[in-house]
């Protein structure tokens, strides 16, 4: 790494706060502009976007294997402790900030074709722009307790999107039961916080980091704040928001709940990776590998095109936190990367898809379910373009040479290759359910998209469907495009490429030819046994309910609740009800006493005084009637009264 | 020649029906009348208390004066009268209480 | 009883009935009417008090000017309003009140007061319409001058007021 910073400082922080806050401007225009304008947001949101996407470009740019740039401002004081605020750019934050940045952009432009005509687009656009930023925030914030604001303010986002359409009652369940899921997992993460405090009295990563003792606290702390990761990013046992968050509209699937969100627990992971002690490490690993192993079969029992992919993604995030706690954060990175590129891919054109769809049931008023995969089939001809673009992001995801997914499938595969060690241990299990859930994603990806695309022609597919209209089709092509295996490097078989070397800290993992060629045939096997079985669904309801961890959850958490509630209810009815009761009874009386001393002693008086005031005042305005005659009258009687009182 | 005193209870009993009129009427021409009668009752005294002092004629004078006074007034009030007939579409005066506060 | 006396009486009744008269009138004409009557008996009693000047200027001036006027006033009202000259009474108990006792204190103070009705009343030694001439343009020149002038005022004034025509 350099030793000095090779770019204009003024520029770059220039570049890096306009990255920050463009999307909090466009925020604010969308909210602020008139509601007869409101058309003009699908416009200024996907440009304000591009603007940020650009300048975060330069960032990376500027940044990449740089040295890394921070920046900091106090905060606040509280009892002699700062807090500050800051900027920690390095090649991972930075590399972050491109792919949030890039990633809104296209699904801001991808918004303005598939929410066309929606009655909030205000809200919606304005939404995505606070949620862009606030992820922002997360990626370049220096110290764990802005990550924490931010990481909130997400959740916050990500409540309002999955909720957006709030008129339907199962929207915004979802909203609530994502909020509340990852506040299960906040709670971890503040305790996490505080132990940090208490022990190292920073939150600034660059100070935590220096200190690399392994102590039993860092333990207790990083697995805390891996709670945080559990909820955000969907890890077990906390998974079950991501499929309910589909209620949201598409574009915001593969935003906030494919590309970016859930992967900022995977973020958070490599950002603070050094706080993680050998233990906790195993800890994540195992967590890691169960969410994978549990979304890909889970994956696999679906009908609803969006559910399949966001159990693939609870998989694939499993598979990324697997990495980390294999000890290769920067194989998890790059995985996140790339998957945030080719799911992001995949949802848009699952949304283009059901978007199709839902115009041509507005035309024919046939009433079906357009994202459930038993009405579709044979949507090729159709679709030409979103079967492509299906294709290419769909081998991606499955890891087929060729494709990003692939390499960074390999890297993670190298990184447990070394991690599981040469001895027999728990560690092998592990390393083979990687290419137990490898192969499940092959067969899950080829049964959607065969269901849809490929497979017998159902009712649905008569309907008169149009490819969805340019500003959503260019998103989708880029996003195809950077499914590819060059955008992690030049050699489709080799993923240490331009992205992988800038992640890694140490030279540890290297490329492991033997690896890719087994990865590559077992992706191969994979594809070949998943045509075998085409058209076959697995019809376990243990797997389309997700192995019944909501039901669990139900029994466990829900059912106590209520009862602790209904307890509660019950003392809170009998003891402090009737206590409540008595002192209001008590209270009355007094308040009658007094109510009767009022208006006797007080009132009287008061009213009397006023009946005083007012017949003197009557009897005086008697006098100023304004009729002449009475005047007269007056003056005659005061000058006979005068005129007697002289005689007596 | 006549009784002095009955010439001032005549004009105590009209100034008392003019105050009466001027009170209790309703029409302001009737009002105006009072006044007039209240104006006779203040000449006959004049002109009365005069007889007591033959060398001098002030009280007549003084009686002369308020006829061309009354004579002004009763001009002028017509006038009003009229006005404020036009403008009130009345002319009770009980009914114009403009002067109220 | 000689026909002074009885012509003095005679007066005092008339003036003194149609004053009564008066308060209890509801028509305005007949009350003007009423109010003639009172004049006219007035003049008579300032004849008999030795005022034939004022006697023929109450004649003149009142029976044939303000009378006259006031008569065109109570046409002009009520041509207007088409109602019937019926006038309402109201504060008759202030009024009645306020009359009778006034009424009553000046004849308790005129009955109380005796130098006067002792003292003789004589016949003047002059010709009162000759001295009111002569008193006028000389003694009373002044006030004889101010009244002409506040004749005119009132006249303009009065004109003034009741027309129609808006000043510009």
């Amino acid at each position: 790494m350099a030793a000095t910073p090779s770019y204009d400082t003024a520029v770059f922080m220039a570049c890096a706060f306009s990255a920050l806050f463009l999307p909090l401007f466009s925020f604010a225009v969308s909210l602020l502009i008139s509601e007869k304008y409101s058309w003009l947001v699908t416009f200024t949101s996907p440009f304000l976007l591009l603007l940020s996407t650009l300048a975060a470009g330069v960032v990376l740019y500027s940044t990449w294997n740089q040295q890394p740039f921070t920046m900091t401002w106090n905060w606040f004081t509280v009892a002699g402790s700062t807090f500050a605020v800051g900027v920690f750019l390095n090649n991972i934050s930075a590399l972050m900030l491109l792919v949030v940045t890039l990633i809104s952009f296209l699904v801001n432009s991808y918004s303005a074709g598939y929410m066309a005509g929606d009655p909030d687009l205000k809200r919606y656009f304005g939404m995505l722009g606070f949620f862009t930023f606030s992820m922002l925030g997360i990626v370049i914030a220096d110290n764990l307790l802005l990550v924490f604001v931010f990481w909130e303010l997400v959740g916050f986002s990500s409540f309002m999107l999955i909720g957006h359409w709030k008129e339907k009652s199962k929207a915004a369940d979802a909203a609530k039961r994502a909020f509340i899921f990852n506040r299960v997992g906040d709670v971890g993460f503040l305790i996490g916080l505080m132990i940090l405090w208490a022990h190292a009295e920073s939150f600034n990563l660059i100070t935590l980091s220096t200190s690399s003792e392994a102590l039993s606290w860092k333990t207790a702390a990083s697995l805390c704040i891996f709670c945080g990761v559990i909820g955000k990013s969907a890890q077990f046992p906390l998974f079950s928001w991501l499929p309910d968050a589909m209620e949201g509209p598409t574009p915001v699937s593969a935003l906030i709940h494919a590309a970016t969100m859930v992967a900022a627990g995977v973020f958070l992971l490599a950002r603070v990776y050094f706080l993680f002690t050998p233990f906790a490490l195993d800890f994540v690993a195992l967590t890691g590998c169960i969410t994978a192993l549990l979304g890909a079969f889970a994956a696999l029992a679906q009908n609803d095109i969006k559910k399949i992919l966001a159990y693939s993604t609870i998989s694939q995030l499993g598979f990324m936190v697997l990495a980390a706690g294999a000890g290769a954060p920067e194989a998890a990175m790059l995985h996140l990367v790339t998957h945030a590129f080719f799911k992001a891919c995949l949802f848009l054109a699952a949304g283009a898809v059901i978007h199709a769809l839902h115009q041509a049931q507005n035309q024919s008023h046939f009433p079906f379910d357009a994202q459930d995969i038993r009405h579709l089939g044979g949507l090729r001809k159709k679709l030409p373009f979103t079967f492509f673009v299906f294709i290419v992001s769909g081998s991606a995801l499955s890891g087929l040479p060729f494709f990003s997914g692939f390499l960074s499938k390999d890297a993670i595969l190298a990184s447990l290759m070394v991690w599981k060690g040469t001895g027999f241990s728990w560690r092998w299990l592990i390393f083979g359910s990687a290419f137990v859930v490898s192969f499940t994603t092959v067969l899950y990806t080829f049964r959607l998209i065969w269901s849809v695309f490929q497979g017998e022609e159902k009712s649905t597919a008569h309907l008169s469907i149009t490819e969805p209209p340019l500003s959503m089709r260019v998103p989708m092509t880029v996003l195809a495009i950077a499914s590819l295996w060059i955008i992690v490097s030049p050699n489709p078989f080799d993923f240490s490429g331009w992205i992988y070397g800038g992640l890694r800290s140490n030279s540890e993992y290297l490329h492991i030819s033997a690896i890719s060629i087994a990865s590559a045939s077992w992706v191969l096997l994979a594809l070949a046994f998943a045509y075998l079985i085409k058209g076959r669904t697995i019809r376990s309801s243990m797997l389309l309910n997700a192995f019944y961890v909501n039901s669990i959850y139900k029994i466990v958490v829900e059912r106590p609740l209520f009862q602790l509630a209904e307890i509660t209810a019950r003392t809170d009815k009998k003891l402090i009800d009737g206590i409540l009761h008595t002192a209001a009874y008590a209270q009355l009386i007094i308040a009658n006493v007094a109510g009767w001393f009022d208006r006797a002693m007080i009132d009287g008086v008061v009213d009397d005084a006023a009946i005083l005031a007012k017949g003197v005042g009557s009897f005086t305005r008697s006098f100023q009637g304004g009729k002449i005659q009475l005047y007269i009258f007056w003056a005659i009687f005061a000058v006979i009264i005068f005129i007697i009182w002289t005689l007596l | 020649m006549f009784p002095i005193a009955h010439f001032l209870y005549l004009g105590a009993f009209l100034f008392s029906a003019g105050l009466v009129i001027v009170i209790v009427k309703k029409n302001m021409i009737m009002v105006l009348l009072g006044i007039e009668l209240m104006l006779n009752a203040s000449n006959l005294n004049l002109v009365t208390f005069n007889q007591l002092y033959p060398d001098s004629i002030q009280g007549q004078m003084f009686a002369l004066f308020v006829i061309i006074v009354a004579v002004s007034e009763a001009a002028v009030g017509l006038a009003i009268v009229i006005k404020v007939y036009h403008y009130y579409q009345t002319s009770v005066p009980d009914e114009i209480n403009e002067l109220k506060d | 009883m000689n026909i002074a006396s009885f012509m003095f009486y005679f007066f005092e009744f008339a003036a003194a009935s149609s004053a009564f008269a008066l308060i209890f009138i509801r028509n305005v004409f007949y009350g003007a009417l009423l109010l003639i009557i009172c004049l006219l008996a007035l003049a008579g009693i300032y004849v008999l008090a030795f005022a034939e000047f004022i006697a023929v200027a109450q004649i003149l001036v009142y029976a044939g000017g303000i009378l006259v006027v006031i008569i065109f006033g109570i046409m002009l009202t009520t041509k207007i309003s088409g109602k019937p000259l019926v006038v309402e009474h109201m504060y008759e108990l202030s009024g009645t009140l306020a009359g009778l006792s006034l009424l009553a204190l000046l004849i308790y103070v005129i009955s109380r007061e005796t130098s006067f009705a002792e003292r003789a009343v004589y016949q003047q030694q002059y010709d009162s319409v000759n001295r009111i001439g002569i008193d006028l343009m000389s003694e009373f020149v002044m006030p004889f001058e101010i009244g002409g002038i506040l004749l005119l005022i009132a006249l303009i004034g009065a004109a003034v007021t009741a027309s129609t025509i808006k000043s510009k």
